[in-house]
């Protein structure tokens, strides 16, 4: 027992000298700070970022750490979600806040839930800019701007492309991300709204944007509806790379007897477009870096901002495209 | 285990000890959502030969592949929380075995046996060392199963991020996918080595005293170490064997898809593990384990998985859907319930009783 009472000593010991150290960190902090409003001086800003999730997330956090350089004036601190955790997200946020940066950029892992810190932030007269991801409800007086592709427009953009596929229609099931999110519901509404009738949605289920479990749903779909499925519209390309592989699996050839529309447009989809086992993918642009910058300048000087910039994306159908398009390709 | 004598007839007896299992309602569950599955299509458990790849196919191949992982975990998770500890970073650990095989086939970029071989081997040996670490800070430090093991599941998770630079990598080699996909007269592979792994460590545990040395320690440490059991190596040795057991279904899940996905691989696999250990009757407090119930757990959690896209329940239903499954199969194992089922027994076996007696 005497043992248990020396470890929680030194526990207790190790707690404080932490909680000094600190106390010291933040005083350190804010001392710096005070009167840093856009002017010569370096401009702080605060990056809340959903951190590791596959391969448009990385290329898309890599641009903005690349773009808010010391050279470009910036001094960016990076703070990833611990495992895509919306309080780690949160604390975050509010630490910026008492740090009393100068920007705050913003890409929430969850839609909801957001209007007491962005109100905190407000108070504090510090604009943030939502990168990516919305908020639900959208309510454009919290928030400076947001920049993203349009998701609605994208799934449209697919949706386009699967009714000219199948003009005498087809079954189709979707693959979609966690629920929940604003991602998967502006993607879901762009393609429910343009696909045409004929095309029937025999089921949607969500797998988690992974290869692993798209490949095991969509295996399981496959054998419970009789591989009777013309087409899969996976909400990423993670997922639609599953399914390619639960395609193979079951002895069938993607391409040809299923097709799979993706969305995102990394290269591992670009490769998989090239050689046939994908047959549509539809670019959502993570490379916004630039029009962040634009929008940070033009908040800190005052001048009034867009509250939503839309950043052109394309697609990509057919092998020829891919493979035209795959020596530029940055992620 | 040695059971009384008695002249009842073998089967009937072995029906009888079976009802007296915990893991009883499992297999009751287990049956039933086949069961679903069945109304919905009769040739459910057919199994049949896939014309164009000549393997077996079918619904009860997809269950059993799908249940190697979450068996493997939930095994090596039944020893650990038998000594009254638990282990969290197992989710972690297939996250880091993935993302060792995967850097260093990838880098490697022969698509040999050898290099599959060495893979398996790097990744199983970075498992080991995590759990010695994890064993060394619960039985020598002394500190806390639960806080040791998450400070094992956020560290192992970033070591995964670091070692792929975080990035989702990919690498080809057939031997290595051969793993996850092929068939041994036709069964999948990675079924066939998750049965012999269980066999060969339920032969260890349960033909040597080693079972009720652990047994031992969960149930009083204190009075296991006075009986002459030293803790120290059993409890070092358990958390290796359930790390190097998430070292394996690390492989598993990479190699089905020949990607590690640094923040998705093993995700919540650790609940997964924990759900399999209860629904198969170890209790978390420690103390008595059985290695069968946690494999009927970890069959229970693939086929609910499975079930839930057969039946084409909505995504946004799923959580609640599982959900409810494991409260209800929890409450019909909890004491109590039990206890109530056993009493309304007892009533109608001594009325029955009385009546043959007047």
């Amino acid at each position: 027992m005497a043992h248990t009472a020396r470890f929680r000593a030194f526990a207790g010991l190790a707690l404080a000298g932490a909680m000094t150290l600190s106390i010291t960190a933040c005083s350190a902090g804010s001392s710096d700070e005070g009167s840093a409003p856009a002017g010569d001086d370096i401009v702080t800003v605060g990056f809340v970022a959903v951190g590791p999730e596959g391969g448009w997330r990385t290329a898309n956090e890599k641009n903005i750490q690349d773009s808010f350089s010391t050279e470009n004036g910036f001094e960016l601190k990076y703070a990833p979600a611990t495992n895509g955790d919306q309080n780690s997200q949160i604390t975050a946020f509010t630490s910026f806040i008492d740090e009393g940066v100068d920007v705050i950029l913003l890409s929430a892992t969850e839609a909801t839930g957001w209007e007491d810190v962005l109100t905190r932030a407000q108070e504090a007269e510090i604009p943030v800019v939502l990168l990516d991801r919305g908020i639900e409800p959208n309510d454009e007086s919290l928030y400076t701007s947001r920049i993203a592709p349009d998701n609605v427009g994208i799934s449209a953009s697919a949706a386009e492309w699967a009714n000219s596929q199948f003009p005498d229609g087809a079954n189709y099931v979707v693959l979609e991300g966690p629920p929940g999110l604003s991602v998967v519901n502006d993607r879901n509404k762009g393609w429910d709204a343009n696909v045409a009738d004929n095309l029937v949605k025999l089921e949607s289920q969500s797998a988690n944007w992974s290869t692993e479990e798209a490949k095991s749903v969509f295996e399981t779909m496959l054998k419970a509806n009789g591989n009777n499925i013309q087409l899969v519209f996976a909400q990423n390309d993670e997922m639609g790379l599953g399914a390619a592989l639960a395609v193979e699996e079951a002895g069938l050839k993607p391409g040809t007897d299923v097709k799979i529309i993706t969305i995102d447009g990394t290269k591992a989809a670009l490769e998989a477009l090239a050689a046939g086992r994908l047959s549509f993918v539809a670019e959502y642009n993570p490379l916004f870096g630039d029009d962040a910058i634009s929008v940070v300048n033009a908040a800190l000087a005052g001048d009034s901002v867009e509250s939503s910039i839309v950043v052109p994306s394309t697609t990509f159908d057919s092998p020829e495209a891919a493979t035209t398009a795959l020596p530029d390709r940055q992620y | 285990m040695s059971a009384p004598v008695s002249r009842q007839p073998s089967a009937v007896q072995f029906v009888t000890r079976l009802f007296h299992q915990p893991y009883v309602w499992a297999i009751v569950a287990l049956i039933l959502l086949l069961v679903i599955n069945l109304t919905k299509n009769p040739g459910y458990l057919g199994v049949s030969v896939n014309p164009a790849t000549g393997n077996l196919s079918g619904n009860v191949i997809d269950i059993l592949r799908a249940s190697a992982p979450i068996m493997m975990i939930a095994v090596g998770m039944t020893l650990v929380i038998a000594t009254r500890g638990i282990d969290l970073s197992v989710g972690s650990v297939m996250a880091v075995a993935g993302a060792v095989s995967m850097e260093f086939m990838n880098n490697a970029g022969t698509g040999s046996f050898g290099t599959a071989a060495i893979a398996v081997i790097l990744a199983l040996g970075i498992s080991a060392v995590l759990g010695t670490l994890n064993g060394i800070l619960v039985s020598i430090v002394g500190l806390q199963p639960f806080i040791t093991t998450l400070v094992m599941m956020l560290a192992g998770r970033g070591l995964a991020k670091v070692i792929t630079s975080g990035q989702n990598t990919s690498a080809t080699n057939e031997s290595f996918r051969w793993l996850a996909n092929g068939t041994v007269l036709g069964f999948p592979v990675v079924f066939v080595i998750a049965v012999v792994i269980v066999a060969v460590l339920a032969a260890l545990v349960r033909r040597t005293a080693l079972g009720l040395m652990i047994e031992s320690i969960g149930i009083n440490p204190k009075a296991a170490r006075m009986a002459g059991i030293r803790p120290v190596g059993i409890l070092i040795s358990v958390y290796i064997v359930s790390a190097v057991l998430a070292g394996v279904a690390g492989i598993f899940s990479t190699a089905s898809v020949m990607t590690v996905e640094v923040a998705k691989t093993g995700m919540t696999a650790e609940m997964d593990a924990i759900l399999a250990v209860v629904i198969g009757g170890t209790s978390l407090a420690g103390g008595k384990f059985s290695l069968t119930g946690s494999i009927i757990g970890a069959l229970l959690i693939a086929t609910l998985d499975k079930t839930i896209v057969y039946m084409s329940i909505p995504s946004s239903a799923t959580p609640a859907f599982k959900a409810i499954v494991i409260v209800v199969i929890c409450l019909l194992q909890s004491p109590r319930v039990r206890a109530l089922f056993n009493q309304r027994k007892a009533t109608t076996t001594s009325t029955r009783k009385e009546a043959v007696s007047a």
